[in-house]
């Protein structure tokens, strides 16, 4: 049994981790929290959805195009409502995203209504292996797969190219940065709509899983901050070991202790962590 | 001076002849997490309010013969919504706000219990009327309040309803059910569902209770509860659980291939009819009680009218919970009208008192006993076959056998 609940942990997890990947830029880079970061997920999910219902194309088609206009949202909402309040005291920031996370949910409440979708049939649904008594969902199998390659892709883009650099600039001191030609703007620009690709490959490969609604993103937006906090501010790795050890605390701890605990045993993680490291496990 | 006394007249004459108006709050979840069954409750109970303003002379209802309330010179019933958004507090305030801003003389509401609970003792605070249609929790019908009423049978009913039922299968089928497992959700209308499988099971000493899982409000996954369960072993599963986390449960019970005989669910996720949309061919076998389903249509021809005009609205075939909450603005409009008067004491008198008719439930009928609850149940046990609600007991509304045993995963 054990066994298996390390499995569903680390599976669990990594997904979290690929939601966090894409808060943990936005927050290392702008010391801005984004609210409406699970709701750009919930977004994906319904582009993925539509296709689905309406082409009947499968997520794993749906992919890039679901990553393209989940980028495009979070490039609209970055010149909308995050570029006016980016250099305001930070609880002004703090409101717009708040706010603009409470306009997506309603419209998407509106233009869809609140039924819950799930995306059918597709290549992985209902698909699994069975490995010495323990069962891997090929969905989440995939999913965590993706995970792995997204945070992969991201730390050597911002690692190795010229771009990621200026990214890495800008997130030391933005002064610094444009007085060294950096077109700040546009890295802010440009790493959210990294931020919105991260999150909608996360929600192509959650809505095989998890059903589809207006709040889908509420809850892993919320263990997202978490994750974020955990792994350290804008540490992409960090992000995503953290989002596997609150998987692994979430199956293990919810199995033994209750199950009705295990969001429980995250928070009360993060919140320990937080006491004796405040820049989280990985963060300097 | 003789145009004054022309104007004068003409208004006090406007003012006697205007229609009155019986202000009648609804608060439901219409936006948040349990925003898709909150939004089908709007729809049938603007179904409702269009039956009592208006005249259906082909649905046998007392209020749908001449438009408005007859008694009460044809007022028009004008019902209030309010979003509660499935937040117990806001629910609170919601019912604040109805009665003091809006002057509404009843309430109706919540579908979540744990929202009907602050919101009915508000009601029970200014002395009006609420009446609850599908709030299940039977914690609601214990707190002796004077002003509250239920119509849905609450889970304790519905409990013994499934052991009933149990004993049922193993008798006439030889099903051999003998290990049951409840899985909930943390809120009240879950922990109260558990606590009553924990009481009720003591009457019936033939089964045992393995598994008790319960799952936060929100999960994000049902993986471990899903292992849990598979780890006791049930013949019979009870679910207390709303559609998102039902739908993900069948999914993961598929994938971990738990294979129990029965799984029974109280009010909730279940009856919405999108969970047969959601999962297709996985849907079926899954049971429940239920105040109506559509293979009972075409034996209830007024059933039938009002999801006609339902289903105008929602694209959807009325479902359980959604027709106890449009029954609870028919009983509380007809409570209004038999008092002839919107004055709180005599509607309670009349809502103590009188026996409704309510020719589109199964019971054909509604009477609050003492301590509110609707004495006559209203539901009929129901299992998906081939994706139809197919009333499966009591013997007497079977529209089709039901099937005692889980097939496999691999054979449907």
């Amino acid at each position: 049994m054990l066994g298996q609940l390390i499995v569903t942990g680390v599976l669990v997890g990594s997904v979290y981790s690929l939601v966090a990947v894409g808060l943990t830029l936005i927050w290392g880079l702008m010391d801005i929290i984004n609210f409406a970061h699970g709701d750009f997920m919930m977004m994906s999910m319904y582009i993925v959805f539509w296709l689905y219902a309406l082409l009947k194309w499968d997520p794993l088609i749906s992919l890039p195009i679901a990553a393209i206009v989940t980028a495009l949202i979070a490039i609209l909402s970055y010149r909308l409502v995050i570029k006016r309040v980016v250099n305001a005291p930070g609880l002004m920031a703090l409101l717009a995203t708040f706010g603009l996370s409470l306009f997506i949910r309603n419209l998407a409440q509106f233009l869809w209504s609140p039924n819950y979708r799930f995306v059918g049939e597709s290549i992985l649904s209902g698909k699994r292996f069975i490995i010495f008594n323990v069962v891997i969902g090929l969905p989440q199998l995939v999913a965590a797969f993706g995970s792995i390659v997204m945070t992969l892709a991201v730390a050597m883009f911002i690692k190795k190219t010229k771009f990621g650099k200026a990214i890495q600039a800008t997130a030391q001191s933005k002064d610094v940065a444009e007085l060294m030609g950096v077109d700040t703007e546009k890295v802010y620009m440009f790493t959210f709509a990294l931020s919105g690709v991260c999150v909608g490959v996360a929600g192509t490969l959650l809505s095989g899983i998890f059903p589809v609604y207006p709040e889908s993103g509420a809850m892993y937006g919320l263990l997202a901050f978490v994750i974020v906090a955990l792994g350290g501010f804008g540490n992409i790795w960090g992000a995503f070991y953290a989002g596997i050890m609150i998987g692994l605390a979430e199956t293990i701890g919810g199995f033994y202790l209750g199950t009705q605990f295990k969001y429980a045993i995250a928070f009360l993680i993060y919140l320990l962590v937080l006491q004796f490291r405040p820049k989280g496990l990985f963060g300097w | 001076m003789k145009k004054l006394l022309v104007v004068i007249v003409l208004l006090v004459s406007f003012l006697v002849l205007a229609q009155e108006v019986v202000k009648i709050g609804a608060i439901f979840p219409l936006t948040g997490a349990a925003a898709a069954t909150g939004v089908k409750i709007k729809y049938a109970i603007e179904v409702a309010q269009e039956i009592i303003n208006g005249v259906y002379p082909e649905i046998a209802l007392s209020l749908a013969k001449s438009a408005g309330l007859p008694n009460l010179r044809g007022a028009k019933v004008q019902i209030i919504f309010a979003d509660h958004q499935g937040n117990p507090e806001l629910a609170m305030a919601e019912a604040e706000r109805l009665i003091r801003n809006e002057k509404v003389v009843a309430l109706i509401g919540c579908y979540q219990s744990s929202c009907t609970k602050p919101a009915s003792q508000v009601a029970e605070k200014y002395g009006i009327p609420f009446v609850a249609g599908s709030s299940s929790s039977a914690a609601l019908t214990e707190r002796g309040l004077k002003w509250f009423f239920r119509i849905a049978p609450h889970d304790g009913m519905e409990t013994v309803f499934f052991f009933e039922y149990l004993r049922y299968l193993n008798e006439k089928f030889n099903a051999n059910i003998k290990k049951v497992a409840v899985v909930y959700i943390d809120n009240e209308y879950g922990v109260h569902a558990a606590q009553m499988v924990k009481e009720k099971i003591k009457d019936f000493p033939e089964f045992s209770l393995v598994a008790d899982v319960k799952y936060p409000v929100n999960a994000t996954n049902v993986d471990i509860e899903v292992q849990r369960v598979k780890s006791a072993r049930p013949d019979a599963i009870f679910h207390a659980s709303y559609i998102g986390d039902m739908t993900m449960f069948v999914k993961k019970y598929k994938e971990f291939n738990v294979v129990p005989k029965v799984v029974l669910s109280y009010c909730g996720g279940y009856q919405d009819p999108q969970f047969v949309v959601n999962l297709g061919k996985d849907a079926d076998y899954f049971a429940g009680t239920n105040a109506t389903t559509s293979a009972l249509f075409s034996k209830m021809p007024i059933l039938s009218k009002i999801n006609e005009m339902y289903k105008v609205k929602s694209n959807v075939d009325i479902d359980g919970p959604t027709l106890e909450d449009f029954a609870s603005a028919l009983v509380i409009a007809e409570a209004i009208n038999l008092a002839g008067t919107t004055e709180p004491a005599k509607v309670l008198e009349v809502l103590k008192n009188h026996t409704f008719e309510a020719p589109y439930f199964v019971s054909g009928k509604i009477k609050f006993g003492p301590d509110g609850q609707n004495v006559y149940s209203a539901s009929v046990m129901t299992q998906i076959l081939n994706g139809i609600y197919e009333a499966v007991w009591p013997e007497t509304y079977q529209t089709k056998p039901p099937v005692p045993q889980f097939p496999d995963w691999t054979k449907r």
